[in-house]
């Protein structure tokens, strides 16, 4: 599978702080791709250089193969951790105008944000100014602006702080929906549960560096201890059973079945990904 | 540089500001209030005379009386030995007097004093009126009191009142009546003007960038359009509101001033003025002129030195190349708008809040206010070297070179002041894009100089 966006690297300081040593970060085409860390890692810098908000020091991005020009920035949308839209403005105005400098014309636009306008039955916000909705409110109408032009690469830094449980879901299922239907997302979260729900790789920065990058499932059967959990039934109730990599798993279920158990599940435990970070994270300093 | 991309800012700049109310208030109610200044002299003098009122007077003196010739104004009456002050003034309302007049006998020294009563105050014009009949009628009799034949006429000979016409003339000779004073005001309106629409404009520019920054709006903004477009946008954006705000002033103005005129005979006053007209402008009777002995070439002597002075400025008025003065102004303000919004524009990237901005603001603050200054010393004195300098020096060129131009400008000093503006304004565009560019995500920390030194450093 070919990468939408190649980081090979990447360094990046501001003054004496090193905000990027050596990033290669690949983002495979389609997927959803996880950016972990912890605060300032260095996670948002790499965001911004993808957008060429910012011009890295060394190394460069490639987009689609190709070093990454001003004219990919309309096929990504980009939700930034620090949320805003102008407090004056009207929703409608305001929609308009953040699809219009991506690229798409006034009619194009008007049409394709009123669809979304109505997935999300907040029509009636259109002519309301920016400083009249909640705070969810604008997220949404946010959320909307994003991913209005139907960009290739959504990079959605944090994407559920500042929605309630409904609506977070409600962004999930679109995340979803949107790689369905061929994009492909790099979000950046500290929510790991979100990450193994919704991500296939990722890559964990830790002081400015790399530290883990592939795809989750691996990752997750690589840290794990290879323990397997059987759960069973027998005449005395549900007991569970964990063997380890050491042992014969077949003369472990054997064994059981031959005492008459009844095998309800038997499964590989993965390590939470949570675990893994905090793994990493605390054990380089 | 995309164009497609800083069209639409700047469509977003220009109409968010244009929709606004205060934009529609300033834009409709300045003219009125600049025609209203133009007009309202005009109309007040036509509308507030007085008319016909009823005076009775009550000289003691027996110099003054003769000299109270009724007019439109007022019709004095004699009550001398009809009915004393008090009688008079327990009458007043009853006998329909406006005012009583009361004036004391003559002193040892020939001075008398004028007291005057009335239900309601009387108009400094009929109080002017009073006095001056009063003055004329004891300065006729002091001079007569000297017994000195002829002393009437040789008064009248040796009083001098020597009007300055100015004329300006071009290179073939031809001249042309003009009023210094219509310079000397045009060249303070324009610079003041001007001074006020860069403070102004360029301010908005800072609150704007301030605004997207504050709202966090400009991540999501430069993560579509560069940041050296989103600036571009934002100050051409700006600048046209500011261009439109202007014209609408002058469309405006011009039509209000022309519809009021027109309807209040605006041009009789610039026209050959009769006796009447001038005697009604000086505050002057005509029959009291002759009463006072002053013969009627003295008047009008007297009345074409008032009427060529107002001439002059309505002369002046109609022969000013209004279109140069536009052009001129528009051109100014683009190139001082663009140099001072740039800058601005730097400065508001530097900052979270309105509050931060004053440190940083000083530097660019103080030209502004220095050209201003010189500006105000150039309508009195355009040909001094701080003027000259002043008119070509980048950051008080604009104005200073506005505030020159009623008074003539060589055409060289023109373009060189126009080119150093330019270049200096293509310099300060790259360092404050610099600037913009790493300000603009720079949140929480207060900018000093040495950090937006940096800044411009950085690759």
């Amino acid at each position: 599978m070919a990468n939408i966006i190649e980081c090979k690297g990447i360094c990046k300081s501001f003054g004496e702080k090193v905000a990027l040593d050596h990033v290669d970060v690949c983002v495979p085409e389609g997927k959803i791709f996880g950016l972990l860390g912890p605060n300032g890692a260095g996670k948002t810098t790499l965001i911004r250089i993808i957008n060429r908000i910012t011009i890295p020091g060394e190394g460069e991005v490639l987009f689609d193969g190709r070093p990454i020009t001003q004219d990919d920035i309309e096929k990504i949308g980009y939700l930034p951790e620090e949320r805003g839209l102008y407090r004056k403005m009207t929703v409608g105005d305001q929609a308009m105008y953040l699809a219009q400098i991506k690229g798409m014309s006034a009619k194009e636009a008007a049409a394709e944000l009123k669809k979304w306008f109505v997935k999300f039955g907040i029509e009636s916000w259109w002519n309301k100014k920016v400083e009249e909705l909640s705070k969810g409110m604008a997220q949404k109408v946010q959320f909307i602006t994003t991913v209005v032009h139907k960009p290739k690469l959504l990079i959605l830094d944090e994407p559920f702080s500042g929605f309630d449980p409904v609506n977070a879901q409600l962004i999930r299922q679109e995340i979803l929906a949107l790689k369905e239907q061929g994009a492909t997302i790099m979000l950046s979260t500290h929510n790991m549960e979100s990450v193994e729900e919704l991500c296939d790789n990722i890559a964990l920065f830790n002081k400015s560096k790399v530290v883990l990058t592939g795809e989750v499932d691996a990752i997750r059967r690589e840290y794990g201890n290879h323990n397997v959990e059987v759960e069973y039934t027998d005449s005395e109730g549900r007991h569970t059973l964990v063997a380890t990599p050491g042992e014969d798993r077949n003369a472990v279920l054997k064994e059981l079945m031959d005492k008459g158990a009844v095998i309800n599940s038997y499964k590989e435990l993965m390590p939470r990904m949570n675990d893994i970070f905090i793994k990493l994270v605390k054990g380089e300093e | 540089m995309r164009l497609r991309t800083i069209k639409v800012v700047i469509g977003r700049e220009y109409m968010s500001r244009v929709k606004k109310k205060s934009f529609l208030v300033t834009t409709f109610l300045v003219p009125v209030i600049f025609a209203a200044i133009c007009v309202l002299p005009t109309i007040i003098m036509m509308l507030a005379e007085d008319k016909d009122k009823n005076v009775a007077v009550i000289d003691q003196s027996g110099v003054v009386m003769p000299f109270l010739e009724s007019s439109p104004m007022a019709t004095y009456t004699d009550y001398t030995d009809v009915a004393s002050i008090e009688e008079l003034k327990t009458g007043c309302k009853n006998m329909g007097l406006d005012a009583i007049v009361e004036i004391s006998p003559l002193d040892s020294a020939k001075n008398l004093s004028v007291n005057t009563y009335s239900l309601k105050p009387i108009s400094i014009d009929l109080k002017d009126n009073i006095a001056s009949n009063v003055n004329d009628a004891l300065e006729a009799y002091r001079v007569d009191s000297y017994e000195i034949a002829d002393l009437k006429q040789i008064m009248n000979d040796v009083k001098a009142d020597v009007k300055v016409s100015t004329y300006t003339i071009d290179e073939s000779g031809q001249s042309k009546i003009s009023s210094a004073e219509v310079y000397m005001g045009l060249s303070f309106i324009l610079s003041t003007i001007i001074y006020m629409f860069i403070a102004m404009f360029s301010g908005m520019v800072m609150q704007s960038v301030i605004e997207e920054k504050a709202s966090r709006v400009v991540e999501v903004l430069v993560s579509s359009v560069k940041a050296t477009e989103l600036m571009l946008g934002k100050i051409v954006g700006v600048a046209m509101v500011a261009l439109t705000q202007f014209f609408l002033w002058i469309v405006l103005t011009a039509g209000i001033v022309t519809a009021v005129g027109g309807i209040v005979g605006f041009d009789k006053i610039a026209g050959s003025g009769d006796v009447e007209q001038i005697s009604q402008m000086t505050g002057m009777d005509p029959s009291m002129l002759d009463a006072a002995g002053i013969d009627a070439d003295q008047i009008m002597a007297a009345a074409s030195g008032e009427q060529s002075e107002i001439a002059a400025v309505f002369d002046t008025l109609k022969d000013i190349n209004w279109a140069q003065f536009i052009i001129a102004f528009v051109v100014m303000f683009i190139l001082g708008y663009l140099l001072y919004a740039s800058l601005f524009a730097a400065i508001g990237s530097a900052v979270d809040n309105e509050a931060d901005t004053q440190q940083l603001q000083l530097p660019v603050t103080a030209p502004l206010l220095i050209a201003f200054f010189i500006a105000i010393y150039a309508f009195k004195s355009p040909d001094s070297a701080v003027v000259w300098w002043g008119s070509m020096i980048p950051f008080t060129s604009p104005i200073v070179m506005l505030a020159r131009i009623p008074y003539g400008v060589a055409a060289w000093e023109l373009a060189l002041s126009i080119a150093l503006q330019f270049v200096t304004f293509l310099g300060c565009a790259w360092v404050s894009a610099k600037i913009y560019k790493v300000g603009i995500l720079m949140f929480g920390k207060k900018s000093t100089f040495k950090d937006l030194w940096k800044w411009i450093k950085m690759k």
